[in-house]
Parts: structure tokens; C-alpha cells; sequence
């Protein structure tokens, strides 16, 4: 996310600099005191650090990206053409990636080179971020893209793919680098990564080029199976070579959820268990499960956001300070609070964890079916399309404090946000208003309508003393109108930069699957569900206003 | 009925609903035809003649407890939402450059400061006055988000008023937003009306290259000023150059040219004139300048010999010695920096060209190492940058860069939206004024 200057290569040894001439950067610097006594006394140079382009700084990137190949599996499939790709040509298209760069796609249908780009025309017309699509940038694009047909599970196609990027560095001069991007079914995972180190391309040679590998979610479908995926991966790859994305962290709101705590100073000390009575966090779709019903059946709710999204949100509110913006660094503190949860008893599933399933409703304006009749969905399916949770981090910090989550499907409405909701007011000084003033709130809303809002107490107008909550509101659209970038285009940059602050570690993810997989497990213990338990267009299960409701609280109206 | 009270009636068309009863204060503004996204509509019009009668319209626009447009017989929308990022403030010295200022900050639709103030003068002689129009225009961002609306205030100051913008403009400003001033044309920088103003600025936008003569002169005093009063300065002189720095920055991305950044030893700009002698002094330079001050800077290279014109013109073949003909070209400026022990040359040359005077046509650069040399070339069109690097006459690389050429609105959208100071142009601004010392 940041752009960090990572030393690279050594250069020449720089001069002296010129009295009153600006801090040089990479400027040679003595280390320690000898050295720089020597260095004074003119008997030893200073030691040389690499250099950095100094021509660089202030302009949109610190660092361009190395020349590198990106190898893309599951080059056919949907998340390539509808993101993957279109956040490739978007970064393309306005010189963020080096000249020396090659997209291979790799995947099983027949296309040939020619097949494969007039097909990711077609998507980029369709699903690019800007149109029409632009001729000179897309020329340049093709140009650089080809197809590498291949089985993931024939060890032949791997060989031959060597080769291939073998070509690829010697005609596009892509120097060694590599980023492999497994946008295939979950249960490729295993094989592609052990092929990959088969083969070989797994090595970072030593001033011969990077090789990194991005992971699409969902990363393992309990805790177990995740241990063993990262395992499989971490035989192959070092961890400082993986980056599991999560599209939600390259979301501009959630990237400015960090610079909304820690950029300003009024907020930290508020942001604790002393002036916060509850966290709420809300991610709502109003679609349903459209074409992906055998999917969603093997994943629901659960599996499909709050192991990963809900999980991410609630890490990145409630964590400390990060000492630095460095990814590990970032990363230790969202472990932090994860760890902090205790994993749910059957005791805690039955009376913290609500979950349903919607029937049919109306959901903006249309009838909906109920997800039983979904296509590719069990008539008697007992997957979770809605969940609500309570969680209790047990740390310093917020000990006492209730983080209420909920996401789900067929809700009336797609939105999610983040609220905090503040204590009431110790002493009520204006009783006799006739309003009741809410407590203090702040929101953040992810999507749709970006943006933060405050909700406080004014007066009324007029005669005596009467309350009302207003809400001071400050919407992305209407202070900034710059075109933000798509989450893939953000970390995928982030990615070829080796920048891996906002992709997920693999202890991360086994500690969200130590929260998730518990409930899972409990609810296979028990009586089969009553589902549907909500109708499409509402906003879930009775039992999930319970949840707050038995707190003296409720979920806010979005 | 009091007067620049709000009548609101629905009224076909898009005509104007609501009018002061009798007075030519004027007010809110509903259209009833649909407003598309991003298209910015005139909610408010009124006029003022006073500070205090300009803080009423404000008030007064505001505080209109239902602000609906009645559409087909239904109410429709309401604004909802005043922007409230910062105050722009433009100083154009005559009306019509105030108008040409307008056409600008209209198409910045969506992007609108808080409250613009475009301020002009007028008669200087006789008593002090103020005409001010006072205008909410609003904008849909999106088809189910309320509408956002910004202010604009164009206000006109003669007599003495005249003089003293800068008590004008204070009271008008929305506290605790930053402010951004756009002086269009020739800000006197050493007048104390301009001290005055920009003493409560944040942010100077400028235009270097539009400034008479070479630009040189008044570069000097925009770098003092910055220096004493601590100003933010955005010139799109050198903020247009970006593109160029992006080009010139990506060569050394490339490993084989890494080892050359410390071992510049020319530094050549070639901008276009419309002057036959291209003598100094006859076209702006400013641009030109920047980009021996962006390269120096960040470089850390020291100014040996600051910029002066070179001493002959061209002579010999081109010219027989006797013969009449028309005056050679002049060779330009030099300038002699240092990196470590070597000496970087500067030279900055005019060549004719159709293009706009003073725009630079080309970069380039010559390091030399250890016995080798390294040649680079940057040359710019209007959509795309051109990059070729030879290494000891081999080509090493060639690139062109989609960059379009970007125009005032982009300029001025960049200038309302960007940060704090930034300390590349800061240096850039600084060493372009130790090159030109006089």
C-alpha cells in the first residue's frame, strides 16, 4: 500500500555532496563511529548503499515495478476476465507497469494466442473500469499477452511452461521475475503450487529475478484444510513469497480506515473500551447467489465472508497501533486481535451466532425465489445465506466491549459499514427535552456511499431545551471526485512491488479459521436448522435483532 | 414580501422557480428538468453589495429548511450536502480574465472547493465599492446520492476597495479550510496588496510559462516569496511537466542505466520560439528552466556557474561572412553545475517551431563512467513521450509513453485536490532561482 523504497542493486559510489545541495537519497552513510571517524580523517570510503532513482521521488510511484512475467492460472475463467485482467490493462493503460513486462494465461480450453486476446477483448470492453477501451494502450497490451493451454494436473504442461517463460525473458526481457496468480478453483491450489516448485519456478536466483504467487480466497474451508493448503504452499514458497488476496483490503475505504485511526489524533483516545459501548459491522448484499449456487452451497456465509471480509474489518478496527507501516508489522497486530477472540463454544454458537437463510421476497423492486430454489441448490439445503455474530475481544483495550457482525444475502440492500457506537452520556442534563438524544456514532460506510459520518446531539431551535441527533457527513464523492482505483489494480501493484501490507498472512488466516471453524463445527452438531429463517428483502433472521436486542441494543438502520 | 425572499413554485421546463419579489437580489434556482450525474446545475443566484450583505446571501442560501424541487407535481431531490474542503480564491486583476477563470472552475465539475471567490477590480478612481454575485452551483454525483453544492462568489472591488482585496477577501473566507489562490496572469509579487493576499494563502497556483518576457524575473521573486511567506506554490509550468519527469525518471529503472544517475554530465533543453534571433529575454523560459531545476535538485547538484546567455552566435558555414542574410539563431543559456568532482554543463536552446512559445521539445541527457557514455532522449507530442538511450552509440532502449498533454482543468482539478506542500517542486522552484540569479 505504501511505497516502500527496498534497497535493490548497488550502484557506483556517489561523491561528496555539495555543500547546501539537498539530502541525497541513498547517499553513501558510515555505520558506525570508526566509520565515520575514518571517513572523516579521508582513510576509508564510506560504505556504499544501494541506489535508489532519486528522479523518482514525488512522482506517482517511488518504484516502477521490475520487468516481470505475470503467469495467470485460470486465465479463462470468470475473476480473470471480469478483474484480474481489466486491473492489469487499467495499470497498463496509465504506465504503472514496466515495458518488460508478458501476461501469460494459463488455462485447459483450446485458444491459441490470437483466440485468447480477441476473447479478453471482448471482457475489456465490457468490463474495463473506463471506456471505450483505448486502441493504442490495448495494442500494447495484446501485444504482451499470450495463452498457455495446459492441464494443472499434467506435469507436461509445467515443462513446457518453463520454457515458455523461459522465451518470454529473453524476447520481453522480463529478466527472471515472475508473479503467478492462482485464480482457479480452491481445489487447484495444491496441485499448481507443487508443479510449480517441480519445476522449479518457484527459486528466486540470486540477482536472477523475484518470484512471488497471489492466492485468491478462499484460503482452505476450515481450519484444518487451511493448515494444510498454507502447508503445501510454505513447501514451495517462503511466506515473504505469498500474498493471499482479499479484494475487500484494497478497497479505497478500508485502505482509509488506517489513515482515518492512525492520521488523526482525535480518535485514539476515544477508540477503546472507556468511551465505546459497541462495535457494529454490516456487509450486506442484496443479490443472491445468481450462478454460483453448487459454490455457495459447499461455502455459505460463513465460509464466504465473515472467515475472510467480517474477519479483516473487525482486525483492522479494534487492532493497536502498528509501529511502522511495514507489512509485518501491520500483520502482527491484526493477529493480535484475532487471537483475542476466543474461539465460540457450542454454548457460545447457541446463544452469540444467528444463522439463516432467505425464502423468496421482493429485493429492489423484484420477486426473488427463496435460495432453496436457487439453481444448483439442495431443496433442502441447510447452508447458512445469512450470519450474525457476537464477539467478545478479550484484550486491553476492549474487554467488555461487544463486536457485533452480520453479513448475508438478499438483504434490501448492498451496503456495508462500519459503526462505532459510543457510550451515552453519564449524566442526562436536558431531561425535560423532548427528543431523545441518540448516544454519539460514527460510521464508516464501505460501500456504497463512501464516506464517514458523526452522529451528535443539538438543540433544537427555539424555546427551551429540545435534542435532536444530526449527523455531520462526509461523503468521498462529494470532496474528492478522483476516479479511485479497483481494488486488483491496488494490490496488484502493491504485489509486483513486493509491498504485502494488505494481503493476509498465514497465520492470519488460521486464526480466522480458529474463530469460524468452531462454529461451523457446532452447528453440524446440531438439530437441522429452520430454514428459511428470513424472507428475501428483509434484513435477516428475528433471531439476529434478538442478539442485540438482549443487550438493550439493535442493529442500525442503513 | 422582505426583500430576497424565496418563492417556490413549480414551474415547467426548467425555468427559473423562484424570484424576489421585486429586487434584483434574485435566489434559489430549481430546474425541473432531470439532472444527469456529474452535470452541474445553478441552484442560487444573487447579488450583494457589501460584506455583510454577501454573508447574508450565504445565510440565506443555506437556511432554507426544505430545499425541493417539485418535478411532475412531486418533490424530487434536495441538496443535501455543501462541500466543505477548502476555499479558492482567484485574483483576476480584470474582469474578463475573472470570466475566463469561470469557464475553467465550471468544467471542475464535481470538484468544486467549498466557496470560490473570483475577484477583480474595477474603476480605481472614486469612492470604495463592492458588486458581488453570489451563485450556488450543484452537482449529482451519483443517480441515487444527494446533490452537493458549492459556492462562487464573484465579486468586484473599485476605488480604494480596490486596493485592499485582501480586507475583502478575509472575512469572506470559511475558516479552518485551507486556501488555495489562483492568480492568473502576473501576481506583482513585491506590491503590498499582493503580500497582503498572500499572507492568508495556503497554496499559489500559478502560471509560469504565461508570464512576459523570459519569466525569469518574476521566477526569482515567486522563489522569495515562497521562502518568506512559507507558501505553498502550484505552477503549472512545472506541474505540466510530469509527463517529461515520468519519461526522464523510468530510464533509470532500467538496470544498465542505474550506474549513470550519478555520472550526468549534460543536461540539454530545446524549446520552441517564435523568435527569428531567439535571443534571451524574448521568450519565456520558465518551463525550459524546470527541467535543468527538477534534474539539478534532485540530483543533489550544486550550481558552479548560474545560467547566462551564450556568448556567440552561431557563425561560420552557415553564414558567409560578408554576405547579408537573415540573423543566426541565438544559442541560448548555459549553466554550470557540479556533481562530486565533475562538472554537469546546462544548456537551454531556442529553436523556431510551430509550437507554443517556451514549450520544451526535448530532453537530453549524457552521463559518462568509466569510459563509457550514456545518451538519452526524451522528445514529447501531444499524447505521447518518446524515450531512446543509446549506451557508447548502441541503442539501449526505446519507449513511448501514452501521456497526454494535460490542460488547465486537469491542472487546476490537481492544484484544488492535492495535499500539502511538495517538497519535489519546492526544490525544483528553489534551484530554478539560484539558476537564474541575476
Amino acid at each position: 500500500m505504501t511505497v516502500t523504497k527496498e534497497p535493490t542493486r548497488k550502484g557506483p559510489p556517489a561523491p561528496e555532496a555539495p555543500v547546501g545541495a539537498p539530502a541525497r537519497p541513498g547517499k553513501e552513510q558510515p555505520r558506525t563511529m570508526r566509520d565515520l571517524r575514518l571517513a572523516h580523517e579521508g582513510k576509508r570510503r564510506a560504505v556504499t548503499r544501494p541506489v535508489e532513482n532519486p528522479l523518482r521521488e514525488g512522482l506517482r510511484l517511488e518504484r516502477m515495478p521490475e520487468p516481470f512475467a505475470f503467469v495467470l492460472f485460470g486465465g479463462t475463467g470468470d475473476l480473470a476476465h471480469r478483474k484480474v485482467i481489466p486491473a492489469l490493462y487499467q495499470l497498463w493503460r496509465t504506465n504503472l507497469l514496466p515495458h518488460e513486462y508478458a501476461l501469460v494465461a494459463v488455462g485447459r480450453r483450446p485458444y491459441t494466442d490470437d483466440t485468447f486476446r480477441s476473447d479478453i477483448r471482448a471482457s475489456l470492453d465490457k468490463y474495463s473500469r473506463t471506456l471505450p477501451v483505448d486502441e493504442e494502450a490495448w495494442a500494447g497490451f495484446a501485444e504482451r499477452l499470450t495463452y498457455h493451454q495446459g492441464d494443472f494436473s499434467d506435469p507436461a504442461s509445467f515443462d513446457r511452461l518453463v520454457q515458455r517463460l523461459q522465451r518470454v525473458e529473453r524476447e520481453q526481457g522480463t529478466r527472471g521475475n515472475a508473479l503467478f496468480y492462482l485464480a482457479t478453483h480452491a481445489t487447484d491450489f495444491p496441485e499448481i503450487i507443487s508443479q510449480l516448485g517441480r519445476v522449479g519456478l518457484d527459486h528466486e536466483v540470486h540477482g536472477g529475478g523475484w518470484r512471488r504467487v497471489i492466492i485468491e480466497k478462499p484460503f482452505g474451508r476450515d481450519l484444518e484444510s487451511a493448515i494444510r493448503l498454507n502447508r503445501e504452499v510454505l513447501k514451495v514458497f517462503r511466506e515473504k513469497q505469498v500474498y493471499r488476496i482479499d479484494h475487500y483490503l484494497g478497497k479505497e475505504t478500508v485502505r482509509n480506515l488506517l489513515v482515518f485511526r492512525f492520521g488523526n489524533g482525535i480518535w485514539e483516545p476515544l477508540w477503546n473500551r472507556r468511551y465505546v459501548d459497541h462495535v457494529q459491522i454490516t456487509v450486506a448484499e442484496s443479490i443472491g447467489v445468481e450462478s454460483r449456487g453448487a459454490f455457495y452451497e459447499e461455502t455459505g456465509a460463513s465460509r464466504d465472508f465473515l472467515q475472510n471480509h467480517l474477519m479483516q474489518l473487525l482486525a483492522l478496527v479494534a487492532m493497536e497501533p502498528p509501529a511502522s507501516f511495514d507489512a509485518d508489522a501491520l500483520r502482527d497486530e491484526k493477529v493480535k486481535v484475532i487471537r483475542a477472540i476466543a474461539p465460540p463454544t457450542r454454548h457460545d454458537v447457541t446463544r452469540d451466532i444467528v444463522r439463516g437463510q432467505y425464502g423468496g421476497g421482493w429485493v429492489e423492486a423484484h420477486e426473488v425465489p427463496g435460495y432453496r430454489e436457487e439453481p444448483e441448490v439442495d431443496p433442502q439445503s441447510e447452508t447458512e445465506t445469512f450470519i450474525a455474530t457476537r464477539f467478545q475481544i478479550d484484550d486491553w483495550r476492549w474487554a467488555g466491549v461487544p463486536f457485533y457482525l452480520r453479513t448475508g444475502k438478499r438483504l434490501p440492500k448492498r451496503a456495508s459499514e462500519i459503526a462505532i457506537q459510543f457510550n451515552e452520556v453519564p449524566h442526562r442534563l436536558f431531561r425535560e427535552a423532548t427528543g431523545d438524544p441518540q448516544p454519539n456514532l460514527l460510521a464508516m460506510r464501505i460501500q456504497p456511499d463512501e464516506g464517514i459520518l458523526l452522529r451528535f446531539g443539538a438543540k433544537v431551535p427555539g424555546l427551551g431545551i429540545d435534542v435532536r441527533s444530526v449527523n455531520m457527513d462526509f461523503t468521498y464523492g462529494s470532496s474528492f471526485s478522483v476516479d479511485s482505483p479497483d481494488a486488483y489494480e491496488t494490490l496488484i501493484l502493491d504485489a509486483l512491488l513486493g509491498d504485502a501490507s494488505l494481503f493476509t498472512r498465514a497465520d492470519e488466516v488460521e486464526e480466522a479459521w480458529g474463530i469460524v471453524t468452531p462454529i461451523i463445527e457446532s452447528w453440524a452438531d446440531m438439530p437441522p436448522p429452520d430454514f428459511p429463517s428470513y424472507e428475501a428483502g428483509s434484513w435477516g433472521p428475528e433471531a439476529a435483532d434478538h442478539l442485540l436486542a438482549r443487550d438493550g441494543r439493535r442493529w442500525r438502520r442503513i | 414580501m422582505a426583500k430576497g425572499d424565496v418563492v417556490e413554485q413549480n414551474v415547467q421546463g426548467g425555468a427559473r422557480v423562484s424570484a424576489p419579489s421585486g429586487v434584483d437580489l434574485g435566489g434559489l434556482i430549481l430546474d425541473s428538468a432531470p439532472q444527469k450525474p456529474g452535470e452541474t446545475v445553478l441552484r442560487w443566484s444573487s447579488r450583494a453589495h457589501s460584506i455583510e450583505e454577501i454573508d447574508r446571501e450565504l445565510s440565506r442560501m443555506w437556511a432554507i429548511p426544505k430545499l425541493v424541487a417539485r418535478v411532475d407535481g412531486e418533490e424530487s431531490r434536495h441538496i443535501a450536502a455543501r462541500t466543505s474542503v477548502m476555499n479558492l480564491v482567484v485574483v483576476a486583476r480584470r474582469p474578463e480574465i475573472g470570466e475566463r477563470c469561470s469557464a475553467t472552475i465550471q468544467e471542475l465539475t464535481g470538484r468544486h472547493p467549498s466557496r470560490t471567490l473570483v475577484v477583480s477590480t474595477g474603476d480605481p478612481d472614486g469612492p470604495a465599492w463592492i458588486n458581488a454575485h453570489v451563485q450556488a452551483h450543484c452537482i449529482l454525483p451519483r443517480e441515487d446520492a444527494p446533490e452537493t453544492c458549492a459556492e462562487m462568489i464573484y465579486l468586484t472591488a473599485g476605488g480604494d476597495a480596490g486596493r485592499h482585496l485582501g480586507a475583502i477577501v478575509e472575512p469572506l473566507l470559511i475558516h479552518d479550510l485551507p486556501v488555495t489562490m489562483w492568480w492568473p496572469g502576473e501576481p506583482p509579487f513585491r506590491l503590498p496588496l499582493t503580500a497582503a493576499l498572500l499572507r492568508i494563502t495556503d497554496r499559489l497556483v500559478v502560471d509560469g510559462a504565461s508570464w512576459g518576457g523570459d519569466g525569469l524575473a518574476r521566477l526569482r521573486e515567486m522563489a522569495e516569496a515562497m521562502d518568506r511567506l512559507r507558501l505553498t506554490v502550484f505552477d503549472f509550468a512545472l506541474v505540466r511537466q510530469s509527463r517529461w519527469r515520468e519519461a526522464i525518471a523510468s530510464i533509470f529503472d532500467t538496470p544498465e542505466c542505474v550506474p549513470y544517475i550519478r555520472a550526468v554530465r549534460r543536461i540539454s533543453v530545446t524549446y520552441a520560439t517564435h523568435d527569428p534571433t531567439g535571443a534571451p529575454g524574448s521568450t519565456n523560459v520558465v518551463k525550459p528552466v524546470y527541467h535543468a531545476a527538477w534534474l539539478a535538485s534532485r540530483l543533489g547538484l550544486s550550481i558552479v556557474k548560474p545560467l547566462t546567455p551564450l556568448s556567440t552566435p552561431v557563425s561560420g558555414r552557415h553564414r558567409a561572412s560578408s554576405r547579408p542574410g537573415p540573423e543566426p539563431m541565438h544559442r541560448g543559456l548555459t549553466a554550470t553545475l557540479r556533481e562530486g568532482r565533475s562538472d554537469v554543463a546546462v544548456y537551454i536552446r531556442p529553436v523556431m517551431s510551430g509550437m507554443p512559445a517556451g514549450t520544451t521539445l526535448r530532453v537530453e541527457l549524457l552521463a559518462e563512467r568509466r569510459g563509457s557514455e550514456l545518451r538519452a532522449d526524451v522528445t514529447a507530442e501531444a499524447g505521447t513521450v518518446r524515450v531512446r538511450v543509446w549506451e557508447d552509440g548502441v541503442e539501449l532502449l526505446e519507449r513511448v509513453f501514452r501521456a497526454a498533454r494535460r490542460t488547465d482543468v486537469d491542472l487546476l482539478a490537481e492544484a484544488i485536490e492535492a495535499g500539502g506542500p511538495d517538497p519535489v517542486a519546492i526544490d525544483a522552484i528553489r534551484v530554478a532561482s539560484e539558476l537564474i540569479a541575476s
